[in-house]
């Protein structure tokens, strides 16, 4: 420690030195400052500039690869998972044998979710979704194995096997089926997150700030430099400006282009597919209900409750799911099919009023019928009809996300490294142009 | 603050007693069941619920002569409707069961409906509404359903809600394990979880058992032989002849201790129809002596086949 009031020197010799560099009183001392600062400023422009094309083409490759991948995924696995708990479900509704068909649908729809399960595993990496996906995972197998118990017993003529085929409807419905939701839902606010920052404003705003600090410092420092040395052009200076100005030519083209496409993806593509996806998923469990009523032998009306409360989300009408996803689709190619659902939704509902009348009034052989066979009037031939629009609808908006997703991404195609060749360019230009100037100093 | 007027029911219930103790014997029992079923509605339901003593193998309507259907009775509406409605176990082999091979309502309560159906109409005109053990009760005095053929004990509580035919089976309770299981009967599985229907007189019995098993309610009987195959309880108690029918269905499990209840099962029947009550006693009657109890007991229960329980009455 020093003692007080002996106030501490300056060693002698360095600190002049740099006080000479840092004041810059003369021409040459001036030079080679602004050499120093206006390569890094090209360096640190390069550095911004890709970073947030990376961002951003980051942001669009995980909207076009992971996210949507993962969405569809989550739609295909509740799709399976659903229709398997309904097929195992109406194989037991018609007593005796269980029809062959029945089985080898039932055993197509298990493959099908496990094949999609296993991509959106590898889709999800570390996402959100992924503990939904292990809870898929674990309970597949589970379930799986009562219905075999329960088609084993029932093969023996055991009235176990309804038993077990409750236990394995009560661990889909109440644990799988809501997590395959869970990973469509996820994904899809995954999607969201991420075409926001392919798109998002605050980004953009960086950029430009960067250029028109270095476009300002790049015209003072040739205005300087005319004042100084009276010479009209320096070739130096003059390249970085036009690799300058290229650069920002291109980010701004490419992120503009991006930009409308990836909005053009959401709005006729993620928007709609995710809106018709809830309404497909809702239709999907209503129609399940619709022959676990049948099966249910405990007299109790909880799964034609749930009917009613799908119905009713569903619509159409002010703000259920059908309208809502009719709406978000007009104009994109799914749209007509969207608007063909809900025509079919009530056609349905009908259909299903007729099945429980005749289950009722005591004519359950008839209802089971109409909801297990395929007929003119037929409730599963109508279900048809409004599933069949849900998915056409949605894979013609899928289409168009890829495309124009895919689109947006291509956009940011050698972006990255051009802003930096670019930028590496601006920083040999302003050397090679102040040195030689300096050089006229020796 | 809100007066909380049910604090002051225990003194009136006390102030109550020992007037009825001073007054009149005979009113007496009368008024005290009254303030105590006022009392225990607004405390406990179900755990203070106090019943009136009552002979439960007793308490039918005697019949009138042979099953007959009186013009203005209950069996006319019954039979201007076209079926009789019962509401039947779809899961209690083999009293109530679905027969998978063929997705028929089967079993011994049944053929005891088929047979009042047939008195009725000539032949069984019958809607099955599958119930579960709980919706027994509601079922029958909503008129959701005409008669219920559900394995149900007749007993004193029940009473107070319905009517019940005269005793057309007689059970009593068990305990089902496991083949490798030590235990020999409630007492061996204290702290143990035991399996049996929720609204059953079973798991009532499970959980005012002295060695305090953990009761396990489910909806059907064979939701706990699942239970029990999968290792989640240790044990299923209820009637024996409903633990014969579930050990039918699985050889790895055996009936262990000694019967320990009473269960007389009787149909139930709302209250508001004793012409009936006294029509399906005379059906009965008609099974219990020509011969179709002991021949649905020997296709269903097996042999030797006892001699069916007497019908006794009220009067």
């Amino acid at each position: 420690m020093t003692a007080v009031g002996d106030p501490p020197r300056p060693a002698q010799g360095a600190r002049p030195a740099l006080g000479q560099f840092v004041r810059a009183t003369t021409t040459p001392a001036k030079l080679r400052l602004l050499l120093a600062g206006l390569v890094a400023l090209c360096l640190v422009w390069g550095a911004v500039a890709a970073w947030v094309v990376s961002q951003r083409a980051a942001g669009a490759n995980d909207a076009v690869s992971s996210s949507e991948t993962l969405s569809l995924d989550g739609q295909q696995i509740y799709r399976a998972l659903s229709d398997a708990d309904a097929t195992a479900a109406s194989a037991f509704l018609s007593g005796g044998l269980e029809p062959i068909n029945g089985t080898a649908r039932y055993q197509a729809d298990i493959a099908r979710a496990a094949a999609h399960l296993e991509s959106a595993t590898a889709a999800a990496g570390h996402s959100p979704a992924a503990r939904d996906l292990a809870t898929l995972s674990a309970g597949l197998p589970v379930y799986t194995g009562e219905v075999q118990t329960a088609r084993a017993d029932n093969r023996l003529g055991l009235p176990l096997g309804a038993a077990y085929l409750r236990e394995a409807s009560a661990l889909m419905r109440g644990t799988l089926l809501p997590a395959a939701r869970h990973v469509s839902a996820q994904a899809d606010a995954q999607l969201a997150a991420a075409s926001g920052q392919a798109t998002g404003l605050p980004l953009a705003l960086v950029l430009l700030v960067a250029a028109v600090i270095v476009g300002y410092v790049l015209y003072r420092a040739q205005r300087w430099l005319l004042l100084r040395t009276h010479r009209r052009l320096n070739p130096g200076l003059a390249l970085a400006s036009v690799a300058g100005v290229i650069s920002l030519l291109w980010l701004a083209i490419a992120l503009t282009v991006a930009r409308a496409d990836l909005l053009q993806a959401r709005e006729h593509g993620s928007t709609p597919v995710a809106a018709l996806a809830r309404a497909d998923i809702a239709a999907l469990q209503a129609h399940a209900d619709e022959s676990l009523t049948l099966i249910d032998a405990q007299g109790d009306d909880s799964f034609q409750a749930d009917y009613l409360a799908i119905q009713h989300r569903l619509g159409p009408g002010p703000g259920t799911l059908l309208t809502n996803a009719a709406s978000t689709a007009q104009g994109s190619p799914g749209g007509g099919s969207a608007r063909a659902a809900t025509t079919a939704a009530t056609a349905w509902y009908r259909a299903h009023k007729t099945v429980r009348a005749l289950d009722d009034n005591g004519q359950h052989t008839r209802a089971v019928q109409l909801v297990t066979t395929q007929g003119p009037g037929h409730s599963s031939t109508l279900f048809g009809h409004l599933d069949g629009s849900l998915t056409s609808a949605i894979a013609a908006d899928q289409a168009v996300f890829r495309v124009h997703a895919t689109a947006g991404r291509n956009a940011f195609t050698g972006l990255e490294i051009g802003v930096i060749v670019l930028s590496l360019i601006m920083a040999a230009g302003c050397a090679l142009g102040l040195s030689r100037r300096l050089a006229e100093y020796r | 603050m809100k007066p909380r007027r049910w604090l002051s029911l225990p003194p009136l219930l006390i102030v109550a007693v020992a007037m009825a103790c001073w007054a009149v014997p005979g009113s007496a029992a009368v008024q005290s069941a009254a303030v105590q079923s006022a009392a225990a509605h607004r405390l406990a339901p179900a755990a203070v619920r106090a019943t009136p003593s009552c002979n439960p193998v007793a308490s039918s309507l005697r019949p009138t002569g042979p099953p007959r259907v009186t013009p203005g009775s209950f069996m006319a509406k019954i039979r201007a409707r076209g079926y009789l409605i019962a509401g039947v176990s779809q899961s209690t082999y083999p009293f109530g069961f679905v027969d998978p091979l063929n997705g028929n309502t089967e079993g011994f309560d049944i053929d005891v409906v088929r047979a009042i159906a047939k008195a009725i109409f000539g032949k069984p005109n019958v809607e099955f509404k599958a119930i579960s053990d709980a919706q027994r009760i509601p079922e029958v005095q909503s008129g959701a359903v005409d008669i219920v053929a559900h394995t149900m004990t007749i007993n004193c509580a029940r009473l107070q809600d319905v009517d019940f035919s005269t005793v057309y089976f007689e059970a009593g309770q068990q305990v089902l394990v496991l083949k490798n299981s030590r235990a020999k009967s409630l007492a061996g599985l204290g702290g143990k979880k035991v399996c049996a229907t929720a609204g059953s007189t079973s798991i009532a019995n499970i959980k005012a058992a002295p060695s305090h098993p953990i009761a396990v309610p489910v909806t059907n009987f064979t939701d706990c032989l699942v239970l029990l195959q999968q290792d989640d309880v240790a044990a299923i108690s209820t009637d024996n002849d409903i633990l014969a029918g579930l050990a039918a269905q699985d050889p790895w499990t055996k009936i262990v201790g000694p019967v320990f209840t009473s269960e007389p099962y009787g149909l139930a029947i709302s209250k508001q129809h004793p012409d009936f009550v006294q029509f399906v006693n005379a059906v009965l009657q008609q099974m219990r002596t020509d011969g179709q109890w002991a021949a649905s007991y020997a296709h269903w229960v097996g042999t030797p086949v006892p001699a069916p329980p007497p019908a006794r009455y009220k009067d």
